[in-house]
């Protein structure tokens, strides 16, 4: 990578990924080149459209008609008769409440049979491997397997194979996983990620469940965001939108308050970026104006 | 930009720090915070109050401090630290590790006299 470009890294988060369409556009009108690109989960989605070259305003129409409520709304029986009687209808690990085919019809017609040839820019997409619980690194075959690989919400959608690899979705192993830039050589980095919300009330069993997953996301956030972040030799600028109002995991209608939200919190990041980016082209640092002691 | 000075308040060397804790300023921050901790003053508060924003190249030099502190007989500690920057080591998992006090004056008397 060149010393002018950065690496972005776009974390877990459902529809809240569309703040890194905001991100996208600070980083286009301030010209700096992104020059790596990863992405977990929801954040795969726009990592792979900005890949491919798509603008801003692609990417969030994009959005709008790819995640709507419809596509977990169709639940799938026989799964549920499997779970309920699991002896008497064989159950598998190819297990998902919701049926997916039309996520999966959304993701042909988003991406249709595009690849990571294709890509403008190098993509990398993460997904977890059911069995073993590593992280699986996409970058090859067709973008709309990847993705889907990378979404596969467990108890919602059933895993998806990559390369003979059961996947189930990103966040599992790593919900920003700044580690693949990292690995890739990338100097500076930098890295969009969500906390996953806490239930205002725990009122079902979903909740519970939907509880028990945010502590143990937002745990494995922390800890591989602190490792990655000493382990880098080079800078890792966090992104982390604070958002003014609660985002639920269908809010499609507040795409244009997370795309300000991002952008917001990425400009203000950047005079520091503008001033790396510059040092690193030119000479070494020199950022200390005084060090002064005194008794 | 980023700018260093350091007071002695009896057996505390308090570093008050203004500006960025980045990667153009971590050199000179770290050289500053281990020449202290050469000359003995190993009992360390770092007053954040003016600290606009770190980077992981600032947490490096932080953690650089903290063990060698820590491997001397004493400590760093932080005061007073921004809700930007709090988010930052919040994230980092430095919360888990550094002790951090909401002023300068309770984090001197955190240390035994």
């Amino acid at each position: 990578m060149s010393s002018s470009g950065v690496a972005l890294v776009i974390g877990s988060g459902g529809i809240k990924c569309a703040a890194a369409i905001g991100l996208q556009r600070c980083l286009q009108h301030e010209a700096i080149p992104v020059e790596l690109l990863v992405g977990c989960s929801g954040g795969a989605i726009y990592a792979a459209a900005m890949a491919l070259g798509h603008d801003a305003e692609t990417v969030a129409r994009l959005t709008t008609t790819l995640w709507t409520r419809e596509i977990t709304a169709s639940p799938d029986r026989l799964a549920m008769a499997r779970m309920a009687f699991p002896r008497l209808l064989g159950f598998t690990e190819r297990f998902g409440l919701k049926r997916d085919h039309l996520v999966n019809a959304r993701l042909a017609e988003a991406f249709g049979d595009a690849t990571f040839a294709d890509c403008r820019t190098p993509l990398f997409i993460t997904a977890t491997d059911f069995r073993t619980g590593e992280q699986v690194i996409i970058n090859h075959g067709r973008i709309a397997d990847a993705i889907r690989a990378s979404i596969a919400i467990p108890f919602a959608f059933r895993p998806w194979e990559i390369d003979g690899r059961l996947c189930v979705d990103g966040f599992l192993s790593d919900p920003l996983p700044v580690g693949v830039a990292v690995r890739e050589g990338a100097h500076v980095i930098v890295a969009m990620g969500f906390e996953s919300p806490y239930q205002e009330r725990i009122s079902t069993g979903g909740r519970f469940a939907f509880q028990l997953s945010s502590i143990m996301t937002n745990n494995l956030l922390r800890a591989s965001f602190a490792f990655h972040g000493l382990a880098h030799h080079g800078e890792v600028l966090a992104v982390i939108p604070k958002f003014s109002q609660r985002i639920r995991l269908f809010d499609t209608a507040r795409i244009p308050l997370l795309i300000d939200e991002g952008e917001a919190a990425m400009r203000a990041q950047l005079p520091y970026l503008r001033r790396l980016l510059a040092t690193a082209s030119s000479t070494p640092p020199a950022g200390v104006t005084s060090v002064s002691s005194a008794p | 930009m980023m700018e260093v000075s350091i007071q002695q308040h009896n057996h505390v060397a308090v570093v008050v720090i203004a500006g960025s804790i980045d990667a153009l300023t971590a050199d000179a921050l770290v050289t500053a915070l281990l020449a202290e901790l050469q000359q003995g003053r190993t009992r360390l508060v770092a007053d954040f109050s003016a600290v606009e924003y770190t980077s992981s190249a600032g947490l490096r030099v932080l953690l650089t401090t903290l063990k060698d502190a820590r491997q001397r007989g004493g400590d760093l500690r932080l005061a007073h630290i921004r809700p930007n920057v709090r988010q930052v080591l919040e994230l980092s998992g430095f919360t888990s590790i550094l002790k951090c006090f909401p002023d300068r004056d309770s984090a001197i008397a955190s240390y035994p006299a």
